[in-house]
């Protein structure tokens, strides 16, 4: 305790400009999180409505697709990326990529960090989608029929503007973990916020050499723990509010999706 | 040239040895943290004020942390600090804690959904508190909470692989995925059969719980 509440030991906070490098570094966390969640947002929507058309195959493929990526872990299916997309892909991206990219954007392995939270995501934003969509009474669908529209027209105009906003809660909670999750691409050394923790602790006080002060890993560490759970809270505190509101609106909710932690939290939350 | 047979021929017992690690990592945390959630969960439905304060700001905590943070305050920060704590003790108990916090909140839940009057009832039958929440709400809620418990499990077995990356705690499927990969190149190969280790433990609870999702439906 005393270890831990030594003024000496948090000298480092505001030595150089360690914590606006942290900061910075929980900055890119969140773009990388935004990024990737736009990009789910689009592939997993396909992914939804292939599981659900009446082509057979389509939905096989697009079901299997769904449960072998979401039921690998995320670390996992960066790491694979980052060790098979070829060399020349990486050159090539760092060749295309405009200079005025921050420096974490500029890095070749970002193709397998924001590939892989884009691989996993879709596949469970997917799966919250057509609970959404599931969600929905089979009387819209027939209303839709009966008013003589066609399926995509029926989908498009009736079933996914219903279906889709009964998922926002759902997806700000997936959210909460994907920024959580966006910690992982340190390990393949994109310079966010926990690889520069790691970088202020090692060269002892600072990434700019010779401040002398000392960084102990653990308050380093406690220190961008707290960027993420303040991060985190607002966001949850905002997953519930929409909960509630939607919950009061259509009096359902959506079915669970197995395996995901922060929409279990999410529910306890409003319960 | 590498094939997929080559390589589960060649390094079935390190796969092997990886699955068993990844099970006893996660079964181990699972025990942690259904403890120490339940214990988190009585704090935040008990009657005294500052007892629920410290359950929330646990859960609040534990829950939007990334869990590769708490591996590094668990291992490193606290090594760093002259606790000599062992690798799979850290791991299990950073995946453990990180855990909890959603056992917690499941319960909570659970337990809100039996009702207030019941418990109410019960203490006006003369029993203590405690005594209600064993004998009345825990009972009632264990149903309730199955499938949200589930869920966390299911997401507790892949957050293990975390445990296997990050200072390279224990020898699970992922390390050895990594380690046959290093030693072969074959990467397609090595993390081919790591995903069919995965697969098999999500899958595998996957249908489990949804078994006992329909035999433990509420019937109301």
């Amino acid at each position: 305790m005393t270890y831990l509440f030594d003024p000496a030991n948090w000298e480092w906070i505001t030595a150089g400009n360690n914590l606006r490098y942290l900061l910075s570094g929980f900055l890119i966390n969140i773009e990388i999180a935004l990024i990737a969640m736009v990009l789910s947002l689009i592939v997993g929507l396909a992914l939804a409505l292939a599981r659900l058309s009446r082509n057979r195959l389509a939905a096989l493929v697009a079901g299997l697709w769904i449960d072998v990526w979401r039921n690998l872990p995320l670390i996992f299916i960066i790491l694979y990326l980052a060790l098979s997309i070829p060399e020349s892909w990486r050159d090539a991206y760092v060749g295309l990529v405009p200079a005025t990219f921050p420096e974490a954007f500029r890095t070749p392995f970002i193709l397998a960090a924001i590939g892989g939270l884009t691989l996993y995501n879709s596949a469970v934003i997917a799966e919250i989608m057509r609970a959404g969509i599931l969600s929905l009474e089979r009387g819209q669908s027939e209303a839709a029929q009966s008013l003589g529209m066609r399926y995509w027209q029926s989908m498009r105009l009736v079933i996914l503007p219903q279906g889709l906003r009964r998922m926002v809660p759902a997806t700000v909670s997936q959210l909460i973990t994907l920024t959580k999750d966006t910690s992982l691409v340190s390990i393949i050394a994109i310079q966010e916020a926990i690889r520069r923790a790691r970088i202020v602790t090692n060269t002892s006080g600072s990434p700019f050499v010779g401040l002398g002060v000392d960084a102990p890993l653990l308050h380093v560490f406690i220190t961008v723990g707290m960027m993420f759970i303040l991060f985190n809270l607002m966001l949850s505190r905002l997953s519930k509010r929409l909960e509630i509101r939607e919950r009061a609106r259509t009096g359902t909710k959506i079915r669970r999706v197995t395996g995901l932690e922060d929409q279990v939290a999410a529910e306890a939350d409003v319960a | 040239m590498e094939t997929l047979w080559n390589v589960i021929a060649t390094y079935y017992p390190r796969f092997i040895s990886g699955f068993l690690v990844t099970l006893r990592l996660v079964g181990v945390s699972f025990v942690v943290a259904m403890a120490l959630g339940l214990v988190i969960a009585a704090l935040r439905v008990q009657p005294v004020r500052w007892l629920r304060a410290l359950g929330l700001v646990f859960v609040e905590a534990f829950r939007n942390v990334p869990l590769l943070v708490l591996l590094f305050i668990m291992f490193a920060g606290l090594r760093r600090a002259g606790v000599g704590i062992e690798r799979f003790t850290a791991a299990s108990a950073a995946l453990g804690l990180y855990t909890s916090a959603y056992v917690a909140e499941a319960i909570r839940s659970g337990v809100f959904a039996v009702g207030r009057g019941q418990v109410e009832a019960g203490l006006a039958l003369g029993y203590t508190y405690p005594k209600v929440l064993r004998r009345i709400v825990l009972p009632q809620a264990v149903r309730t909470v199955i499938p949200p418990l589930g869920s966390i499990t299911i997401a507790m077995i892949k957050n293990s692989a975390i445990c296997g990356v990050a200072f390279n705690l224990v020898k699970d499927v992922m390390f050895q995925a990594r380690y046959v990969n290093s030693r072969t190149g074959a990467t397609n190969e090595a993390f081919f059969w790591a995903a069919v280790g995965y697969l098999i433990l999500t899958i595998t609870a996957t249908v489990v719980v949804r078994k006992l999702e329909t035999r433990l439906a509420v019937r109301r």
